[in-house]
C-alpha cells in the first residue's frame, strides 16, 4: 500500500558562509520587509537584533506587573496572617499596618520570585515553547546550525513569501544550499 | 550606533571647555557663593548671636548655624567622595565604556581639597565645634579635671561617670573617641582623599599630552588596594562628624549608608554636568545615548543599593529594639520628621526606582535631567533628615521641620557651599580636555553599545 503523506511548505532554508555574511544578509531581508523569518547560528551574533530589525521585547512590561503582583501577594499574606487572623505581639510592637518593616523581607523576596517566574515563563510563552518538534528538523543540513552552520529561514507564513521570488532573493544575497523545507502534516 | 566612527573623527587634542560660554551660570554660582560666604562667616564667628545686657547669649545663632553648615557640607562632601569613588571604580574594573565621561568624575572628586577648606570651621571655631559635638565638651571638662587632679583624661572621665552614668559610654569609647585622635583622623581622611584623586587626575591629564598607556596601568594599580582606605575614610568621616553628634548612638550600617547616598548623588550630578556641557556643544561625538543608558543603570543600581542599606539599618534597629539604638529613629519617626522619613521611603527610593526602570527613559537626555534633579533633591532631604533633627536635643531647638530663624541658616549654608563648589567644579572642568582624549580605551568608549 503506497501511502502519500500530506505536506505543507514551511519555508526556505539557506546557508551562509560566516557570521558576517548572515549579518549582512539579515539586513537585506529586513529591508525587503519580511516579518516571519529567523536566523540560526551556533553562537549569539552581536548587533543581529538591529540587523534583523527585531523590536524590543514587550516582556519587561509584563515582568513589572509580575513583580508588583509579588509585592502585593507578600503584603497580603503577611498582613492577613499576622494582623487580621492571628495578631502576634512581639516585644510590645504593634500588630497593625505599622508592623510593615517585618513584612519587607518577604515582600522583597516575592517581588523577585514573581519577576523571575514572569520572565522565565513569559519568555517560554513568547518563544512558543515547550514544543515537541519543529518543521526545520526535517532538513538534514539544518543539524549544522548548532555546530558551524549559519542559516536563515524565511517562512511561508510571511505575507511577502513567494516561492520563486523569495528563492531568488536568498540566492542574490549569497545563500547556499537553498532548500524548500516541507513539514509533514 | 557609532560603528562608523574612528579616532580620526574626533578632535586630536580633545575638547576644552570655554569658560566664556558658561560665564552666565558660573557668574551666578560665584555671586551666590561669595555673598553667602560673607553671611556665613558672620554666623560662624557668632556675630549674629543675640545677647542680653549681662552678655549671655540668648539666641545662639552660631550653634544653630553649625548644624546648617554640617548639613550643607556633608551634602556636597558625599557627592565629592562619590566622584572619587566612580573614578577609582572605573580604573579598578578596567572599564572601557566610561572613558568618555571619566573626566567629569575626576573633576567632581577633585573638589575634595576645597571641601577640606570648607571643613575648617568645625575644628577651628570653638562655638561651632562645641554645639555640634557634646562629647568634645565633656572631654574638655574631663581634661580640665585631669589637669587639676594630675590624672589622665580617661580616668577623669571614669570619675565623672560615677555621678553621671550616661558618661560611662564615653569612657568605654575613649580609645577611639578622643580629641587628639579625632583631629589626626580628620587630617588623614582629607590627606588620603586629596592625594588619591590628585594623582589620578594628574596622570589622566598627563596622558592627554603624551598618550602613554603606562598612566592607565599606574592608575589601575593605584586604585586597587587604596579602595579599601577610601571606604574607611568615607565611613569613619561620617562616624566622626555625623554619628558622633549623639555619642550614645551607634550603627554599623552607617558608613555604607552615607557612601551609598553619596555615590548616588555623584552619578546624578555627573549626568547633569554631562548634559550641561553637551548643551553647550561639547562631547557631541564622544558621548551618545548609550552612555546615558549606562550611567542611568548605575543610578538605578545605587537607588536600590541605598534603599537596601537604609532599610537594613532601620530594620535591625527596629527588630532588636535596644534603647540606645532606637533613639535615632524615635527622633525621626515622631513629630514633623515622620513626614520627612516617609518622603525618603517613597521619594528617595520608590519613585526613583520606578522612574529609572524603563530603558527608554534612561536614554533620553531630557527625562534623565528631571530624574537627576529629583535625585539631588532627595539627597538633600536625606541629609537634612540626618543632621538637622539633632539640633533639637542639643540646642532644644529643631523639633520643627523649619525652626524659626534657624532654617534661614540652612538655606544660606547650602547656597554658600553649593555656589562655591559648583563654581570651582566648572572652572576645574575648563582646565583640561573634557574627556581623556588619548586614553587607549577611548574608541571602545565612543562606540560602546549595551
Amino acid at each position: 500500500m503506497a501511502k502519500t503523506t500530506l505536506k505543507r511548505v514551511h519555508g526556505y532554508l539557506a546557508e551562509f558562509e560566516s557570521a558576517s555574511d548572515v549579518y549582512h544578509a539579515s539586513e537585506k531581508i529586513r529591508d525587503a520587509g519580511f516579518q516571519r523569518w529567523d536566523v540560526h547560528s551556533p553562537f549569539p551574533i552581536h548587533g543581529l537584533n538591529e540587523a534583523m530589525g527585531v523590536k524590543r521585547s514587550s516582556l519587561p512590561f509584563f515582568v513589572f506587573f509580575g513583580g508588583a503582583t509579588g509585592t502585593l501577594t507578600a503584603f497580603l499574606l503577611a498582613f492577613i496572617t499576622q494582623v487580621e487572623i492571628y495578631p502576634t505581639v512581639v516585644q510590645a510592637k504593634p500588630a497593625n499596618i505599622f508592623t510593615t518593616p517585618a513584612f519587607f523581607p518577604i515582600m522583597f523576596e516575592l517581588t523577585i520570585l514573581f519577576s523571575a517566574f514572569t520572565t522565565l515563563f513569559g519568555c517560554f510563552a513568547f518563544m512558543g515553547l515547550p514544543r515537541l518538534n519543529h518543521p526545520l528538523f526535517a532538513s538534514k543540513q539544518f543539524k549544522k546550525f548548532s555546530d558551524d552552520g549559519f542559516f536563515i529561514c524565511i517562512e511561508a507564513r510571511d505575507p511577502k513569501f513567494h516561492q520563486a521570488e523569495t528563492k531568488a532573493l536568498l540566492e542574490e544575497i549569497g545563500g547556499k544550499n537553498i532548500e524548500l523545507v516541507e513539514d509533514e502534516l | 550606533m557609532h560603528h562608523s566612527l574612528t579616532l580620526d573623527d574626533l578632535p586630536r587634542d580633545g575638547e576644552k571647555l570655554d569658560l566664556a560660554k558658561i560665564s552666565k551660570l558660573n557668574g551666578v554660582l560665584l555671586l551666590v557663593g561669595g555673598i553667602g560666604a560673607i553671611i556665613s562667616l558672620i554666623y560662624l564667628f557668632g556675630f549674629a548671636n543675640t545677647k542680653d545686657e549681662a552678655g549671655h547669649v540668648v539666641v545662639n545663632r552660631q550653634g544653630e548655624f553649625a548644624y546648617s553648615w554640617l548639613f550643607a557640607f556633608f551634602f556636597f562632601f558625599t557627592i565629592t567622595c562619590g566622584g572619587i569613588f566612580w573614578t577609582m571604580l572605573q580604573h579598578i574594573s578596567n572599564s572601557g565604556w566610561s572613558v568618555a565621561v571619566r573626566r567629569l568624575f575626576e573633576n567632581l572628586g577633585g573638589g575634595v581639597k576645597w571641601m577640606a577648606v570648607l571643613a575648617l570651621p568645625f575644628p577651628l571655631i570653638p562655638g561651632v565645634r562645641d554645639s555640634l559635638w557634646e562629647w568634645y565638651v565633656i572631654h574638655k571638662e574631663a581634661a580640665h579635671h585631669a589637669h587639676e587632679a594630675g590624672t589622665s583624661t580617661k580616668e577623669a572621665l571614669h570619675h565623672m561617670a560615677e555621678s553621671n552614668h550616661h558618661l560611662h559610654i564615653l569612657y568605654g569609647k575613649y580609645g577611639y573617641l578622643n580629641t587628639t585622635f579625632w583631629y589626626i583622623r580628620a587630617f588623614l581622611y582629607f590627606a588620603f582623599l586629596i592625594g588619591i584623586i590628585g594623582l589620578l587626575r594628574k596622570w589622566s591629564i598627563q596622558q592627554d599630552k603624551d598618550g602613554d598607556f603606562k598612566h592607565t596601568f599606574r592608575s589601575r594599580a593605584l586604585c586597587a588596594f587604596p579602595l579599601l582606605f577610601f571606604a574607611l575614610a568615607v565611613t569613619f568621616s561620617a562616624v566622626d562628624w555625623v554619628m558622633s553628634m549623639d555619642y550614645t548612638w551607634f550603627s554599623t550600617m552607617w558608613g555604607v549608608y552615607i557612601f551609598a547616598g553619596g555615590a548616588w548623588g555623584a552619578m546624578a550630578t555627573s549626568i547633569l554636568a554631562l548634559t550641561y556641557v553637551r548643551r553647550n556643544g561639547y562631547l557631541q561625538k564622544v558621548v551618545s545615548g548609550e552612555h546615558y543608558h549606562l550611567m542611568g543603570k548605575l543610578l538605578l543600581a545605587f537607588t536600590i543599593f541605598w534603599a537596601y542599606i537604609a532599610f537594613s539599618q532601620y530594620f535591625l534597629i527596629w527588630y532588636a529594639n535596644v534603647t540606645e539604638e532606637t533613639r535615632f529613629f524615635l527622633l525621626r519617626n515622631t513629630g514633623p520628621w515622620w513626614y520627612l522619613s516617609n518622603i525618603l521611603v517613597w521619594g528617595h527610593f520608590v519613585a526613583t526606582f520606578v522612574l529609572l526602570l524603563s530603558a527608554g527613559r534612561k536614554k533620553k537626555t531630557l527625562s534623565m535631567n528631571w530624574v537627576c534633579a529629583w535625585v539631588l533633591v532627595m539627597h538633600l532631604v536625606d541629609w537634612y533628615w540626618l543632621v538637622i533633627p539633632e539640633r533639637a536635643p542639643s540646642l532644644t531647638k529643631g523639633e520643627l521641620l523649619l525652626s524659626p530663624g534657624a532654617w534661614v541658616g540652612d538655606v544660606i549654608a547650602f547656597l554658600t557651599i553649593g555656589g562655591l563648589v559648583g563654581w570651582a567644579y566648572l572652572r576645574r572642568l575648563a582646565k583640561a580636555s573634557l574627556y581623556p582624549c588619548r586614553d587607549p580605551r577611548l574608541l571602545e568608549s565612543v562606540i560602546a553599545t549595551n
